[in-house]
């Protein structure tokens, strides 16, 4: 290697890429290019050490170049060009909105809205994936995945105190036949290490883990997905940060050692049979425990000018983004290492876990070390911010990086990519009769994986923890209805109990739209997300989402087709429901070689995470019918198309048309439900999604251990709309009432010109009731249908 | 009328801090968050307090077994502990907490302080998180559940909170006393007895399992009104009983 790198200016191409390899570093020909003559301009050799460095700060997993890259896109014989579609598509909706009560949009660690009635607290929100992790060695991959979003909120401004976590998972199915090539783990070896993973990190650290959702299909059997989120408080005179010239470069927490070396470069390339688990790194929930608790009380005492987390890069990353003005001066031989047999370039980029770095004024140095010692943080001063924009790192004599700071975030360089739309045949004809009786198929689709009980994943974590979890993941008279929101009171942030403002959060996700439509995907997504807000009460007209996207390599121009088209639904949607976007992360190359050596790619996958202010958290709805007598409301339009939904994988009609959303319809009828909501008309509120409207009754039904007579003559529809598709057809913004009893009156003024129709009422026998005028749908008891959904899933 | 002082003590990963000091706030207690460490350098000292509060959490990470390493720590201030509980000043253990008090040996209550007892894994093998009901037993002396209806629902969530006694004659002494002051309807762990929380005789000393400070308010129950028309759940009346205790 040393023999190479003193060539490194003159080496042929082929040998770059060697070289590449055998480093791992996973740049490109253009970027290796682009170093070899930043080399020859300043007339000499690089270090091991800059290369590395090079290689994290310009890494797909540091830099995203890919959706914030160039894009050609052909639509058939029309061509539309992207310099940047991130900015074009995402961040575009966010400007355009420009809505007063963002705070701090897609420039820190995670995003920020004001948050509270008085305007002293920001809520800070993220999403992050860490699928490459999980595939190799799922139960690290999932803790260290825990842990690096919640360092994202301790690191968001001057730090939030983190309230609340998120997780959604994808797996392949749990009863798949394929064949798994050699050194991949079976979906539910993943499925178990990744829940555990979740459960010892979230529980240790005491953040309760309340919203999020578990997807199975078998795109998914190579290449998980494991989408981690964190929600956090903060003071909003607490969000700026400056690294002051002059400053200490203090490292709290865990210490450096060589688990996670290349974790960034990683994430930049294709899983094979030589991907090393050594990549992955290794979790201490308590180590960050002790760091939460240092931060918040150093930051109300204003003992740091700054604070970002150790995440993909390590030091290189975190202390390059913090002195990316000032420069640094950094000497690596004052790391706290976990082992000493460690490279000087390793300790720069080594990835371990439950470490911040903070900008630390000179005459505060000994107030912070303080209260790192009261609670027993490890900590060390790692070297100063100079201001002469120099990258200075040491170890003892030997100089592992010399660089002007302009040279590493400066532009890098990038490939256009070709992006090109997928041909899928629609079939819009009439769903084919089924063979079964409809009670039979609601049955069949609460077994579904997908729709199936999760108590026994949710009860393994803590979602309680800091007694503000008012909005619960099980919901109902026996824990048994599955909550469309988390609602959060974060009294263990405000430490007020007077003040019962709180947040909702809650997800869209259906990549089996997606499948179909990319772009129908993108809207379906931020359009159910809003929905479960809505259902849980929150004030869906100050929604801020998140995007999440996972796709295969993007060097297939179908691949980026589809993120072309889901990045223009997020654009479209965002901007029709006011909804912007804070903050978001992408996450590409999720595709590995099957047994026969074949690629085998994810399917594009959007996550949508959003929150919402809940005004009074007392005031929060839940799903489950509360009292016999009180009437049902369904409200939006059945549409037809069973395209996407969990019914086609059962049991396919044919069908596989996607409804459209009418997006300007559906902010129609949730302003109207929003106010009689506020009112106080509802008593329950629940959203149809996957399965359709049989499963979200009874759902309501089962969760209330109440029944319901219910005739679906008068609820709007679409011309020529079968049983079948009213049933089970996932047509969007669709949602069913339980109203008070006596607020009839009030609740349909409110709600007066819109789709809302009375389907019936709430009974006291156990049992679901379903007919259509004259034609009797089914009849099923309550304890059978919930038997076929309380499946357990671990 | 003077606010009792109540110590909320905590240390590495003690997470339910907060939320038991808002409750203890609620009620009327002055309360204050003190690590161990505070008291271990001699900057705080238990009997400056009139409640003591061990809250829930993983201290030390449940390393060894949980609420060993605080229980150990513990140890070089056993007499002020002592001096504390046998002044039948109110201390009361919630999850971890109750998982600190037995591995000291102050619950069960014996003469030597030994550990006569434990809480161990699950049945089922790992951490579980969900609402259980709860027989109150109202022949029991502890003050904490005073004033309880028969029967209450509380949250759970421990990994360890299987509570096992070394022998019958132990057992047969929490049952003559009426120390387990609360029991399970439908054990979730495996506990003998089904017991969720123990007192000492004099039952001011309490630990359990299950967390009041999650259901202190009305909102906080996953099966509720569509709007909370009360404000105060099963959980307050623990802390309430707390405070006025001391007056």
């Amino acid at each position: 290697m040393n023999d190479t790198l003193s060539r490194f200016t003159s080496l042929p191409a082929k040998e770059l890429e060697a070289l590449d390899k055998a480093a791992g570093w996973s740049l490109n020909a253009l970027e290796l290019a682009e170093a070899q003559r930043q080399f020859r301009k300043m007339g000499r050799q690089p270090a091991r050490g800059e290369l590395e460095t090079i290689a994290q700060t310009w890494s797909e997993h540091c830099k995203h170049k890919t959706f914030s890259g160039p894009v050609v896109f052909k639509d058939g014989s029309k061509v539309k060009k992207y310099k940047n579609l991130f900015k074009e598509t995402i961040v575009k909706a966010t400007k355009t909105l420009n809505r007063k009560w963002c705070l701090s949009v897609f420039t820190d660690n995670a995003g920020i809205v004001e948050f509270g009635k008085d305007g002293k607290w920001g809520l800070a929100f993220k999403a992050e994936t860490h699928n490459h992790p999980c595939a190799v060695e799922p139960y690290g991959g999932a803790e260290t995945g825990v842990g690096g979003v919640i360092r994202d909120i301790l690191g968001v401004g001057l730090g939030a105190k983190p309230v609340l976590n998120t997780d959604t998972f994808c797996f392949g199915r749990l009863d798949s036949k394929k064949k798994l090539p050699k050194n991949a783990h079976s979906p539910e070896r993943i499925m178990r290490g990744v829940v555990e993973g979740v459960r010892d990190y979230g529980n240790r650290i005491g953040i309760p883990t309340a919203a999020g959702g578990l997807y199975f299909d078998e795109g998914y059997l190579l290449n998980p997905l494991v989408y981690v989120g964190c929600a956090g408080l903060i003071p909003v005179d607490k969000i700026d940060k400056k690294v002051i010239p002059g400053d200490l470069i203090v490292s709290i927490g865990g210490r450096t050692g060589r688990d996670g070396i290349h974790g960034a470069t990683f994430s930049s390339a294709n899983i094979d049979e030589d991907t090393s688990a050594s990549a992955v790194q290794i979790g201490h929930a308590v180590n960050e425990k002790k760091a939460l608790d240092v931060l918040m009380r150093a930051r109300d005492l204003g003992l740091y000018n700054a604070v970002t987390d150790c995440g993909a890069g390590g030091f290189s990353s975190a202390i390059g983004e913090l002195g990316s003005e000032t420069g640094a001066r950094v000497r690596l031989d004052r790391a706290l290492l976990k082992d000493t047999r460690i490279e000087p370039w390793e300790i720069w980029v080594s990835e371990s876990q439950e470490r911040m770095i903070l900008s630390v004024p000179k005459n505060k140095l000994k107030k912070l070390a303080a209260i790192l010692d009261a609670e027993s943080c490890e900590y060390c001063v790692m070297g100063e911010f100079p201001g002469d924009g120099r990258l200075l790192v040491t170890h003892k004599d030997e100089t592992v990086v010399d660089l002007p700071m302009e040279f590493l975030h400066g532009g890098v360089p990038n490939f256009e990519k070709q992006a090109r739309r997928r041909k899928i045949r629609i079939n819009s004809a009439p769903p084919a009769l089924p063979s079964e009786k409809y009670g039979q198929i609601l049955k069949d689709l609460l077994a579904h994986p997908n729709v199936c009980s999760r108590h026994s994943v949710i009860t393994q974590y803590d979602h309680e923890v800091q007694g503000g979890t008012v909005g619960k993941p099980l919901q109902g008279r026996y824990g048994d209805g599955p909550g469309d929101a988390a609602v959060i009171w974060p009294q263990a942030a405000t430490l007020d109990q007077t003040d019962f403002s709180g947040f909702g959060v809650s997800h869209g996700f259906n990549p089996a739209i997606g499948k179909i439509d990319p772009y129908q995907m993108a809207l379906h997504s931020i359009d159910e997300a809003v929905r479960n807000l809505l259902c849980a009460g929150a004030d869906v007209s100050r929604t801020a989402i998140l995007d999440n996207f996972c796709a295969a390599s993007p060097k297939d121009p179908e691949v980026m087709g589809d993120l072309v088209l889901a990045a223009e639904g997020c654009l479209d949607g965002a901007i029709a429901y006011g909804a912007p976007f804070i903050s978001g992360k992408d996450s590409f190359y999720n595709q590995s070689r099957d047994a026969e050596g074949r690629e085998y790619p994810i399917p594009l996958s959007l996550l949508i995470s959003a929150t919402a202010p809940v005004e009074d958290v007392r005031k929060a709805l839940t799903i489950n019918f509360k009292e016999a007598g009180n009437p049902v409301y369904l409200a939006g339009l059945n549409a037809r198309g069973m395209g996407g939904s969990v019914y086609n994988e059962l049991n396919d009609s044919g069908n596989n048309a996607v409804a459209p959303l009418d997006m300007g319809a559906a902010v129609k009828l949730y302003t109207g439900l929003a106010k009689a909501i506020k009112a106080g008309c509802v008593a329950a509120a629940h959203d149809v999604s996957q399965g359709g409207l049989a499963v979200t009754l009874a759902e309501m039904a089962f969760s209330g251990g109440l029944g319901a007579e219910l005739d679906l003559a008068p609820a709007a529809r679409e011309k020529k709309l079968t049983a079948l598709e009213l049933l089970f057809g996932e047509s969007p913004a669709r949602l069913v009432f339980e109203v008070v009893k006596g607020k009839e009156t009030e609740f349909l003024r409110l709600v007066k010109g819109l789709p809302v129709s009375e389907i019936g009422y709430v009974s006291e026998e156990p049992v679901l009731s379903v007919q259509d005028g004259s034609v009797p749908l089914f009849r099923e008891d309550l304890a059978g249908l919930k038997a076929c959904w309380r499946r357990e899933l671990i | 009328m003077k606010k009792p002082k109540a110590i909320i003590l905590r240390g590495t990963a003690t997470n339910c801090d907060i939320e038991t000091f808002n409750s203890f706030k609620y009620v009327g207690a002055e309360p204050e968050l003190v690590h161990i460490n505070q008291l271990l350098s001699g900057g705080r000292k238990v009997l400056d307090y009139d409640i003591m509060a061990f809250p829930g959490g993983f201290s030390y990470g449940d390393d060894i077994s949980a609420g060993k390493i605080y229980a150990v720590k513990m140890k070089k201030l056993a007499a002020d502990f002592e001096k504390f509980i046998k002044g039948r000043r109110p201390v009361i253990g919630i999850c971890n907490g109750f998982q600190i008090l037995v591995k000291t040996g102050f619950l069960p209550q014996n003469r030597a302080n030994a550990q006569v007892s434990t809480l161990y894994t699950n049945d089922c093998g790992h951490f579980i998180a969900k609402w259980a009901r709860l027989k109150v037993n109202k022949k029991s002396p502890c003050i904490f559940t005073k004033g309880l209806p028969d029967e209450i629902e509380l949250p759970i969530a421990h990994g360890e909170g299987k509570f096992i006694v070394e022998d019958k004659k132990e057992l047969a002494a929490i049952t003559a006393g009426n120390l387990h002051a609360l029991t399970y309807c439908e054990n979730p762990n495996g506990s003998m007895l089904d017991i969720a929380g123990v007192t000492n005789p004099a039952g001011t000393c309490f630990g359990l399992m299950p967390h009041p400070e999650r259901n202190f308010f009305a909102w906080q129950n996953p099966d509720r009104p569509a709007a909370a028309r009360e404000t105060e759940a099963a959980g307050f009346q623990f802390f309430k009983n707390a405070v006025e205790y001391t007056r």
